[in-house]
């Protein structure tokens, strides 16, 4: 039951307090370059989640079972940076395949995936943060790519807003998205340290 | 740009200022916006960038005949990851206190949206010569926006450059909020802005 | 068959053959520098508990054993709950090999991310001499005060019994008791110094008094 709870927690603290775009910059690409519609945003949070549960469940599995302890260690990073490339163009092959509709869903923002922080950014925290339990890993994984989809709709949510507003033309477009960015981190430290 | 004649002089007016990769392209905002606490963390950060990103345009631009499509990104990375693991290691070794602050941000060099746009847009249609050039003039582009941040956002939120010079004088009440991640977006917001009423005026 | 064979190398012996090579290059720059790598490490840990135990001159690692269970909170950093690890104790020695007191390594999770402190107690584990930080990320201008060499937040831990401590949000910091005043702004650091230390110090005493390592 305590695990229950301790999981539970750790769910809801990725995605609120230790969100890995409000609070370590993760990701910051797509959430500000794809962020200007809400069903763009939404399909991008779905392609990240996916592939992070994925990649950050192998990541985990292969750091475990082969690198650490070993001189292999230095490896590291070359290993899961080929895993989240080979994850990303295993899933791209097979939903072109066998879901063509969820393929058109969120296909093209597959390849821009490996480039996205989160996923590297939460296989490194899995290791740095020395979870040493596989289910931990996988809900650490889905809950940093619910945290970026839940960053990346609001943030759309509010650029749709602000396409009808007044502002000052050499802040339209980027410089202003930045600042709503900022406003928005402001926002989010208030749930910063809800769990000790 | 592959057909235009790329000149020495040309590609630094790009990467510096034309096509800077943060101010103009937006690319590589998770680093930019994470160590500029401090300019000693934004200057070793820029470094290593301009290391990896000459490197690995340097060797993909020696195997860019080789490169078989579907297998390209495969390539990229793996050339990257490799060198920003050398990177990792050299501050490691050398420069430990800088290596402990920059943490997961120095293995997050590898999905710099910079070093692989260079890859694929530079690296892979030229030759060498200018692969190399091309590394050097985007990643001082990257270090030099990174450092000008740095420093607002460092004298703004401890009133000292470089941990130890005093800048602001005496009655200076530090603003906590700039070391702060919102202090990052709002300073760069307002930087972007900035450049776009330069560029509109010159226009 | 073959043909297939054929086929996969065709396309990836590029891949393979960079792997090895760069596989190489990793292998060679590592064994260069993970000599000096480690002694950083060691470098560091001397500087921060020398600072605390001056009469030492060198920290010897124990040949026994102290390992101690973890509690573990519930925050995302926090995965040691119920895990029993190896803490890291070092004898302080002076010039003629005689003990002056013990440093030893903590970890535990912070506000923002793991904090790493070594702790130095005196020859019988009656005091702790104060802590210094190894490795912490806290909000800078607040959590990270606790950074600051003989701060104000450092300067309470400085020959306070080992025993266990209680924050305190008011009150006199001058006073060298168990209670430690919070730094404004940044209660949940200061009191995760305080967990870290409470998990840590009473289990290493318990262990090196029975393993007669302090001699009084």
């Amino acid at each position: 039951m305590e695990y229950m709870e301790h999981i539970v927690l750790v769910f809801i603290s990725i995605v609120l307090i230790n969100n890995l775009v409000f609070t370590k910059f993760l990701g910051c690409c797509p959430y500000l370059g794809v962020s200007g519609r809400l069903d763009m945003a939404f399909g991008m949070g779905l392609a990240v989640t996916f592939v992070t549960t994925l990649a950050g469940t192998l990541t985990w599995l292969i750091d475990h079972l082969f690198l650490l302890g070993t001189a292999l260690e230095v490896t590291r990073y070359v290993c899961f940076i080929l895993v989240i490339a080979g994850a990303v163009q295993l899933v791209e092959m097979y939903l072109r395949k066998f879901f063509p509709t969820l393929y058109e869903a969120f296909g093209i923002f597959l390849p821009l995936i490996t480039t996205n922080c989160v996923i590297l950014g939460l296989c490194l925290f899995l290791n740095l943060w020395q979870v040493n339990d596989i289910l931990m890993a996988v809900v650490l994984s889905f809950g940093a790519g619910i945290g970026f989809t839940m960053a990346i709709c609001i943030m759309a949510g509010i650029r749709e807003n602000l396409a009808l507003a007044d502002v000052p033309e050499c802040l339209q477009g980027a410089p202003i998205t930045l600042i709503t960015a900022g406003l928005l981190t402001l926002a989010f430290m208030g749930f910063a340290g809800m769990i000790k | 740009m592959a057909d235009k004649q790329l000149t020495v002089g040309s590609t630094f007016t790009a990467g510096i200022w034309s096509e800077n990769p943060v101010l103009r392209l937006l690319l590589g905002m998770c680093p930019t916006l994470a160590v500029t606490t401090g300019v000693k963390a934004a200057l070793t950060m820029g470094l290593s960038v301009i290391f990896v990103l000459i490197c690995s345009n340097l060797v993909v631009s020696l195997m860019r005949n080789l490169l078989k499509p579907h297998l390209r990104i495969m390539m990229f990375t793996l050339t990257i990851a490799t060198f920003v693991t050398i990177a990792d290691l050299f501050l490691k070794a050398y420069l430990p206190d800088m290596s402990a602050k920059l943490g997961p941000y120095i293995p997050l060099i590898i999905v710099n949206c910079i070093i692989i746009c260079r890859a694929e847009s530079c690296a892979s249609k030229n030759g060498p010569w200018i692969s190399v050039i091309d590394g050097l003039a985007y990643g001082i582009g990257f270090t030099v926006v990174l450092c000008v941040l740095a420093s607002i956002r460092e004298i703004l939120s401890t009133g000292k450059i470089f941990e130890t010079v005093q800048v602001m004088p005496g009655g200076f009440v530090p603003w906590a909020g700039m070391a702060m991640p919102v202090g990052a977006f709002v300073t760069l917001g307002l930087m972007l802005g900035l450049v776009n009423l330069v560029t509109k005026k010159k226009a | 068959m073959s043909s297939k064979i054929a086929l996969f190398f065709r396309e990836s012996w590029l891949l393979m053959i960079s792997s090895v090579f760069f596989g190489g290059l990793l292998a060679i720059t590592n064994t260069a520098w993970a000599p000096k790598i480690a002694q950083n490490e060691i470098n560091k840990f001397n500087n921060l508990a020398r600072l605390l135990l001056p009469t030492a001159e060198k920290f010897e690692p124990l040949q026994e054993k102290i390992t101690l269970e973890l509690k573990g909170g519930k925050s995302v950093m926090d995965f040691g709950g119920g895990k029993s690890i190896e803490a890291d104790v070092r004898k302080g020695l002076d010039a003629s090999g005689n003990c002056v007191g013990w440093a030893f390594v903590c970890e535990g999770s912070g506000f923002a991310d793991k904090i790493k402190l070594v702790v130095a107690a005196d020859a019988q584990f009656k005091t702790l001499l104060g802590f210094g930080v190894l490795n912490s990320n806290e909000t800078p201008g607040f959590g990270d005060k606790i950074n600051i060499k003989d701060g104000f937040y450092q300067a309470q831990f400085k020959g306070i019994p080992a025993a266990s401590l209680t924050l305190s949000k008011f009150g006199d910091d001058k006073k060298i008791d168990s209670e430690i005043i919070a730094i404004t702004g940044a209660t949940v650091t200061s009191q995760s110094v305080l967990n870290i230390l409470n998990q840590f110090v009473e289990p290493i005493h318990k262990q090196l008094t029975e393993n007669n390592l302090i001699h009084p």
